[in-house]
């Protein structure tokens, strides 16, 4: 489609933020912009101050060169492509033959690079990504300084025109995998994507509806970090959430701050936190199912504390745990969308008052309350899958009450099928456990000092295996 | 390819499958026919597996260039008649494996653990379980087996372990007492137990080898074969003469060492880890009992073939009809012969099959 100013003010026709200005320099120029999206010193010092004297320009070529304090100044290829610089804030200079040049214009509005609240360490930077794709690309460009860094720019949305930067490393990251994301990014047809989640259903091949596919971080150093294992880093214009991609499983146990403690002290982390999600998952279902049919199992003191604390509870154990657990659920909610002064009380409120409430009416047994916390407490160690892993531990309760240790068992084995048979960009969910990769072990749940990481994991495909150029 | 399987995963799931279910009703039935030589008669029917296994494993090998599956194998080298008959005959095995597979566990649970339940009720769910898990690919049931591996090995190495100081090894002698004729007799007639390696006849175009083919599966066949021995060996030694009473010894083995109720009884969750090595067994036999199914009808489907699933999953319903003891005993006395062609004879002749296939294909394509 051709570019035409008729086209664009008939378009935009009524908008009180639609600029018009007439240039007369020499020949007869109009620049147009958005007022909400340009900022009125960049339009004055890049635009009009450098037109205000010149009296004797004929073309746009001519126009381009006078603009040259404008460090974005550029000819759209067609009507869409000066339309989408148009709703980004850049103004654009027409003259009288519907040719049109772009400058960059483009208003910076939005907070200040801070600490991301969801990844706060006690050592390492503590910057995170913001909400503007320009500055989150600085942010990654800052720490990789090489010409292989290499950004494909994307727009997705019919309505929200969001602007995507597709981030590699070239040499490392394996192009096929790039090709792949790429091709899946411009296969989305939606109207607006609002948030970089938004695209992470797109660009997950298996459609999960139970663990999440894609990565994603606030953090630049890690997203670095995962670039130089051979990851693509996505962001997305308005979230400061930044996907990384293929994601791999044992990537939930890892914490943004393990890279910078002593190697020792994050395996012992790692397996903590594996211990505990294992355990907050399995623990409710087995203190059930131990309870209602294999009582023998649990040595006979613990089993008198257990049948003394709960004989006079009018639920059955599977009645009592599913409440407890649901309970903990409702108030997790709660304190999530609450503002933070009022969570603490209602935490508070929760945790002493309800429990103790209960336990004291005879409701619930003490036992079953304090499994019930310390699988949901554990849950806390992985944040990014806790709700469904807390639907889990209801299903592998449920079942577990219903069907004893079979249950448990065969819910077990359902998921654990469910998580192998994860596959996608060439990586499987599991790797390096299942495929078993013993190179990659270096850095899973136990992990070896960074010094002794000479090769790049095998799981993530990559062109380049070793470390060390 | 959702059946692609690494030739280190499928070590690790034979060894899985190698105990698996071997514990159950087996030692007290081989203790009862042969008593404390019982642990021989495994160890022959080990030594003839063995043989057996090294044939079909360069059979493997042959295979490796030009990936046929056990249909085209059999159909190019021996017609598609004979090729259909075999696959009725596998189906057979399979459907009465894992039904008595898991009669052993519906037994295992309703006296060991008090759940009971009617066979139907018992039997869905694993169903349901193995059916999932044959949609969602055998690469995700090796990939599943090689995340337990370790654990269940270590619930297996728990239960041998524990009543070890209890056990007293002169039970075993003197060796041979119940006529080395009757041990070898034994061995062939309980041949049903074993020969695990079958499974591998239904995966035979995805097996991806990488260096080795026989080091990794002769090693997972020697550990499976030496724990299956040992644990005969010691329920033997632990129970003397009433070993033919304890039926199922997995759950009796760690009786002695975990007696005290003060404690509790931790070896009941041992034991619980060792299960899952049998529902693997399951879900793997139904798997091959579906691409059973799969290959006589000839019905494919791209993701989930219903018919295949349907017919495995009315054979599931037999124990309803027909009682463990007579299935068992009709499998001694009718099945013993015809299994024996395709546990025993079909893996010396695979390397021939595979080969005669082969030049079939090439002269076909050229």
């Amino acid at each position: 489609m051709k570019i035409s100013f008729d086209k664009i003010s008939r378009l935009w026709l009524g908008q009180d933020d639609f600029r018009v200005r007439e240039l007369n320099c020499g020949a007869n120029f109009k620049a147009v912009c958005l007022d909400t999206m340009c900022d009125d010193a960049k339009v004055s010092a890049f635009v009009l101050q450098p037109l205000a004297y010149v009296e004797n320009a004929q073309s746009l070529d001519e126009i381009e060169r006078k603009l040259a304090a404008g460090t974005g100044v550029r000819k759209p290829p067609n009507f869409f492509a000066a339309v989408e610089d148009f709703t980004n804030g850049y103004t654009l200079i027409f003259d009288g033959e519907d040719n049109c040049i772009s400058v960059d214009t483009r208003t910076v509005i939005g907070r200040s690079i801070a600490e991301p609240p969801t990844s706060m360490v006690m050592r390492g930077p503590r910057e995170g990504f913001v909400e503007d794709v320009k500055v989150n690309v600085t942010l990654l460009r800052k720490r990789l300084k090489t010409p292989n860094f290499k950004i494909i720019n994307l727009a997705v949305g019919k309505y929200t025109n969001t602007a995507i930067a597709v981030c590699y490393i070239e040499g490392i990251a394996d192009k096929r995998v790039v090709d792949d994301a790429v091709q899946r990014i411009q296969n989305v047809k939606t109207d607006g994507v609002l948030d970089s989640s938004y695209l992470a259903r797109y660009l997950d091949g298996n459609k999960t509806f139970l663990f999440r596919r894609i990565g994603s971080t606030e953090k630049p150093d890690i997203a670095v970090g995962k670039m130089l294992e051979g990851r693509l880093a996505i962001i997305v214009d308005g979230s400061p959430m930044v996907l990384t991609l293929p994601y791999l499983f044992v990537e939930d146990m890892q914490s943004p701050g393990d890279y910078y403690e002593n190697s020792t002290m994050t395996t012992l982390s790692r397996f903590l936190r594996f211990v505990s999600v294992i355990a907050s998952v399995l623990l409710p279902a087995l203190y059930v199912c131990l309870q209602v049919y294999n009582y023998q199992i649990i040595p006979l003191r613990f089993l008198i504390t257990v049948l003394n604390a709960s004989e006079a509870i009018p639920f059955s154990p599977l009645t009592e745990m599913l409440l407890v657990l649901i309970v903990f659920d409702i108030l997790r909610e709660a304190n999530l969308r609450m503002p933070s002064a009022v969570g603490i009380s209602l935490s508070l409120v929760g945790a002493i008052v309800l429990g103790d409430a209960a336990v004291q009416a005879g409701l619930l047994g003490a036992p079953a309350v304090m499994i019930g916390a310390l699988s949901g407490i554990g849950l806390f160690t992985m944040p990014d899958n806790t709700l469904i892993l807390s639907l889990l531990r209801l299903a592998v309760t449920f079942v577990g009450g219903v069907m004893g240790l079979l249950g448990v068992i065969i819910s077990s084995l359902a998921i654990l099928v469910y998580l192998a048979s994860m596959q996608d960009f060439k990586t499987p969910f599991l790797a390096p456990f299942s495929p078993d990769i013993p190179e990659d072990r270096q850095d899973a749940l136990a992990q070896i000092p960074v010094p002794q990481m000479t090769q790049r994991p095998k799981s993530i495909p990559n062109e380049n295996k070793s470390r060390r150029g | 390819m959702k059946n692609r399987v690494s030739i280190d995963q499928l070590a690790l799931m034979y060894l899985l499958l190698v105990t698996g279910g071997k514990f159950l009703t087996l030692p007290s039935l081989l203790a009862g026919d042969v008593g404390h030589d019982s642990w021989l008669s495994v160890l022959f029917s080990f030594v003839w597996d063995g043989v057996c296994l090294c044939f079909l494993l360069w059979a493997i090998k042959i295979n490796d260039k030009s990936k046929l599956d056990i249909a085209a194998i059999l159909d190019k080298s021996l017609s598609k008649p004979v090729s259909k008959a075999l696959m009725a005959l596998f189906f057979v095995i399979f459907v009465l494996r894992i039904n008595i597979l898991l009669s052993g566990c519906y037994k295992m649970f309703s006296v060991t653990f008090d759940v009971s339940t009617n066979w139907l009720v018992y039997v869905l769910p694993i169903a349901a379980l193995a059916f999932f898990a044959v949609s969602r690919g055998f690469n995700s049931i090796a990939r599943a087996s090689q995340i337990v591996f370790g654990l269940i090995v270590l619930a297996v190495i728990a239960l041998f372990v524990s009543p070890l100081a209890e056990v007293d090894f002169g039970e075993l002698l003197p060796i041979g007492e119940a006529g080395w004729g009757k041990i070898l007799l034994n061995s062939y007639t309980r041949s049903f137990w074993f020969s695990d390696y079958i499974f591998m006849y239904f995966v035979l175009d995805g097996i991806k080898i990488k260096k080795h083919v026989f080091a990794p599966m002769l090693v997972s066949f020697g550990v499976g074969a030496a724990l299956c021995i040992l644990l005969n060996g010691v329920f033997v030694a632990l129970f003397g003469y009433l070993a033919p009473d304890f039926d199922l010894a997995m759950s009796k083995i760690g009786v002695f060492s975990a007696a005290s109720t003060a404690n509790g009884r931790w070896d009941w969750l041992t034991l619980s880890v060792w299960l899952i090595s049998v529902f693997v067994k399951v879900i793997v036999f139904i798997f091959c009992a579906y691409k059973c199914v799969e290959k006589i009808v000839g019905a494919h489907f791209v993701k989930f073939n219903w018919i295949a699933a349907g017919v495995v999953l009315l054979t599931l319903s037999l124990p309803m009809f027909v009682s463990t003891r007579t299935l068992l005993d009709t499998v001694i006395k009718w099945g013993v012969i015809p299994f024996t062609l395709v546990q025993y004879l079909l893996p010396l002749l695979m390397p021939l099959l595979t080969k005669t296939a082969q030049r079939k294909t090439e002269v076909k394509s050229e």
